[in-house]
């Protein structure tokens, strides 16, 4: 089976790509990434549509595990999950994580193959449990 | 319903958005980041370029495509909630629906809108308008909706913001009244006044 | 540079140890690297900065960068199961390779 894909959602386009950079150096290509950041008008902020398209982008059959910043990125993504139909709604997952180190922590779980529940609790760990 | 009362619905909530954008970013700027005003009058204008299709379809759907519009074209933190608000009342809701089973999907959707700002009645949100005049809608029967909304909408200027960019402000958010509340309000009203209700 | 070669002993357990040459030490990527590698082994294997531990799982990513091993340590490990061996030695190499890092100021 393929290998979960990492989505990042920050208020911030810069935060966002720049952790996905850091991803794709330290762990490589071998799980599928995107990021969504900024609000329509290219300000700080995230947007439903921009978060769809990066699901859509990092699409595995084995699921997506989405890390997120403050509030405003997880209720956003919550709302992108819903608009989807039930089947990829099940494979997604919102990981309780810190933005930057959850996204290197969840694709290195991932490259290895591991199942969606397990990139998120890995990524989870980073908080204090 | 009938096409031509979806299409007065639409083309008056959407009229209405964009007379008072003004005043909700006003609001806005006063506890919160600015953009309601403009944010609303986006998603309702979408909605009007979009009002005869809209009105064509069955009221589930009608509400739902309402619901994914919003959420797209508003953005902001209110993008979601109204988005959800209207999805929500989508699943519930009958082509021809009585006035208690309207009132009991309604019910429901302010759920799902609690659900996604996780937000409680008191807390200075839209919610403090929307649950209100749900109660009114139940033991009045339909009646008295306009009203009770301006009521509700006016008791939200006391209160201390705890959700959203508005709890930041804390103490400085009293004294105004909740954005959300407000275009919540008028939504209500509009509604009410075309439903002849 | 000295690494000790793994053995297998009467247990099941086979041991090594190497030392961490590279400049950042067991730092952000050569961790990512050391778990990546050990998972892909079915051996339990453990990694520790004393010989007698504590023991920290090797496939943990997050109790992986918290140990931030600085150069000059020497990296303890342990596994057993099937393919211990081969585990061990893979990861020994690894750290004696200097996790195939370029060897700059900075790199994570």
């Amino acid at each position: 089976m393929a290998n979960v894909g990492i989505v990042i959602v920050s208020h911030s386009a810069k935060v966002a790509e720049g952790a996905a950079d850091m991803v794709r150096q330290m762990v490589g290509d071998e799980v599928p990434l995107a990021w969504a950041g900024g609000n329509s008008d290219g300000g700080l902020g995230t947007d439903v549509g921009h978060i769809l398209a990066a699901i859509d982008a990092a699409w595995s059959a084995a699921g997506v595990a989405i890390l997120v910043d403050l509030g405003g990125a997880e209720t956003n993504s919550e709302m992108a999950i819903e608009m989807l139909d039930e089947a990829r709604q099940k494979r997604i997952a919102i990981c309780n994580a810190p933005i930057v180190e959850g996204a290197v922590i969840a694709a290195t779980e991932a490259s290895g193959g591991s199942p969606l529940d397990i990139v998120k609790q890995t990524a989870e760990e980073l908080y204090p449990q | 319903m009938d096409k031509e009362t979806k299409l007065k619905l639409i083309t008056a909530c959407a009229e209405c958005m964009i007379r008072h954008a003004e005043e909700l970013t006003a609001l806005d700027q006063a506890i919160g980041d600015g953009d309601h005003g403009l944010n609303m009058k986006r998603g309702f204008e979408a909605l009007l370029a979009d009002a005869t299709v809209l009105s064509d379809k069955p009221l589930p759907d009608m509400l739902k495509a309402i619901g994914t519009q919003l959420v797209m074209k508003v953005g902001g933190a209110s993008g979601p909630l109204y988005g959800t608000l209207f999805m929500a009342l989508a699943k519930e809701i009958d082509d021809t629906p009585s006035l208690p089973s309207a009132s009991a999907a309604f019910a429901s959707a302010i759920e799902a809108v609690k659900a996604r700002g996780k937000s409680e009645l008191g807390q200075k949100t839209m919610l403090d308008v929307l649950i209100p005049v749900h109660r009114v809608w139940v033991t009045g029967g339909g009646t008295g909706l306009a009203l009770a909304a301006q009521a509700a909408a006016e008791a939200t200027v006391p209160m201390k913001a705890i959700r959203g960019r508005a709890s930041f402000l804390g103490d400085r958010s009293i004294g105004h009244m909740d954005p959300g509340a407000r275009s919540s309000q008028l939504l209500i009203e509009t509604i009410t006044t075309v439903l002849g209700a | 540079m000295t690494a000790h070669k793994a053995s297998a002993s009467h247990e099941e357990t086979t041991r090594g140890s190497a030392l961490l040459t590279n400049a950042v030490g067991l730092h952000a990527r050569p961790s990512v690297k050391l778990t990546q590698l050990a998972k892909t082994y079915q051996a339990i294997v453990s990694v520790a900065t004393e010989p007698t531990g504590p023991w920290i799982d090797a496939k943990s990513p997050v109790k992986i960068m918290r140990v931030k091993a600085p150069k000059g340590t020497t990296l303890y490990f342990e596994a057993s199961g099937e393919d211990a061996v081969s585990a061990v030695a893979a990861l020994v190499d690894l750290v004696e390779r200097r996790f195939d890092e370029a060897e700059e100021e900075g790199h994570g």
